[in-house]
């Protein structure tokens, strides 16, 4: 369990989604400096944005389509297999329909090269993350800074950039 | 058949489906909330602010879900076995590019609002303030509950890694 101060959330929240202002991406960035709870917290926080990056929304299945295409017609909401049918009537049913969900998802099925990306990037990630919690200190400042930067994501310090690029922009 | 219901299932049946699909974690069960959610939607058609139908419909699906979930005897175990590609053992998984399956769970295994906030917000990228509206939450509880959830997820994802 995280024992840095819970007010800190809502920054790291608020420095992923894009909204943290460039004051408070420097205010968390210094406080990370000394706070090794909190530096690992920006880091995972980081990891779990990668790892939601790969998920998608669902393509609604075939089966789907066709019943929401059909409500106009009058059709009502039904199951599309009754419990009266023979359990191996629904067993053969579910076969083609396992093959069509099967090829549904294959344009998601990830490419060799981004495999061996997504690896090399989680090793990295964690190598980092073991790193922050081996050292303290200015080390923790160095550590959190340069592995944002460069390997786990667009980094803490390419947010600032930005933000600060954001508020010049607003202020010409 | 209406143009406008045609584009409505067009542009929002994945979401439903999605939203429908994290809840239920049944995936003929999510079809039918989905089938039932886009029933109201076609019947009310004339009632609905056009410019509110996503709102109307993820909220209307998510309820329908929630409906479902309460009338189940068994609501409290549920069967992960339909979740596409479930990763078995997280920590080999999530190295062998089945961090997408991993996730997938670990979404599923929040309770409510957590699960449709992430689900809402994370996967189907909506705005705060969509998800606000869908949720019937004023913004910082969207947030609040939000960040509460991420916590959860990034505790659970810490726990996992080699």
């Amino acid at each position: 369990m995280n024992k840095y101060d819970e007010k800190w959330e809502e920054q790291i929240n608020a420095l992923l989604d894009g909204e943290l202002s460039a004051d408070g991406a420097e205010l968390l960035k210094a406080e990370a400096t000394d706070d090794r709870e909190l530096a690992r917290a920006i880091i995972e926080a980081y990891q779990l944005q990668q790892v939601m990056d790969t998920v998608k929304v669902e393509r609604a299945p075939d089966s789907l389509r066709k019943r929401l295409r059909a409500i106009p017609a009058g059709q009502q909401p039904k199951p599309a297999f009754s419990f009266f049918q023979p359990r191996w009537a629904m067993a053969l049913a579910s076969i083609p329909l396992a093959i069509i969900a099967i090829s549904l998802m294959q344009p998601e099925t990830p490419t060799e090269s981004e495999i061996a990306q997504a690896r090399q990037e989680m090793a990295i990630a964690f190598a980092y993350l073991d790193k922050a919690g081996a050292i303290t200190g200015r080390e923790i400042e160095s550590t959190v800074g340069q592995t944002m930067a460069n390997a786990v994501t667009g980094s803490v310090n390419k947010a600032i950039q930005s933000q600060n690029l954001n508020s010049k922009e607003k202020k010409v | 058949m209406s143009k406008k219901y045609r584009q409505w299932v067009k542009e929002y049946q994945d979401q439903a489906w999605t939203v429908a699909r994290y809840i239920l974690k049944d995936a003929q069960e999510a079809e039918d909330a989905t089938q039932e959610a886009f029933v109201k939607l076609w019947d009310n058609r004339d009632n609905i602010d056009p410019d509110k139908i996503k709102p109307w419909l993820m909220r209307v699906t998510r309820n329908g879900c929630l409906d479902r979930l309460r009338r189940r005897k068994d609501n409290v175990q549920f069967d992960e076995s339909h979740m596409a590609g479930e990763a078995s053992g997280p920590m080999q998984d999530l190295a062998a590019t089945e961090t997408g399956a991993w996730l997938k769970r670990a979404i599923g295994g929040l309770k409510e609002p957590y699960r449709s906030l992430v689900v809402l917000r994370d996967v189907n990228q909506h705005s705060y303030e969509e998800v606000a509206g869908m949720l019937e939450l004023n913004l910082a509880q969207v947030k609040t509950y939000l960040h509460r959830a991420r916590k959860q997820l990034r505790e659970q994802l810490s726990e996992v890694r080699p």
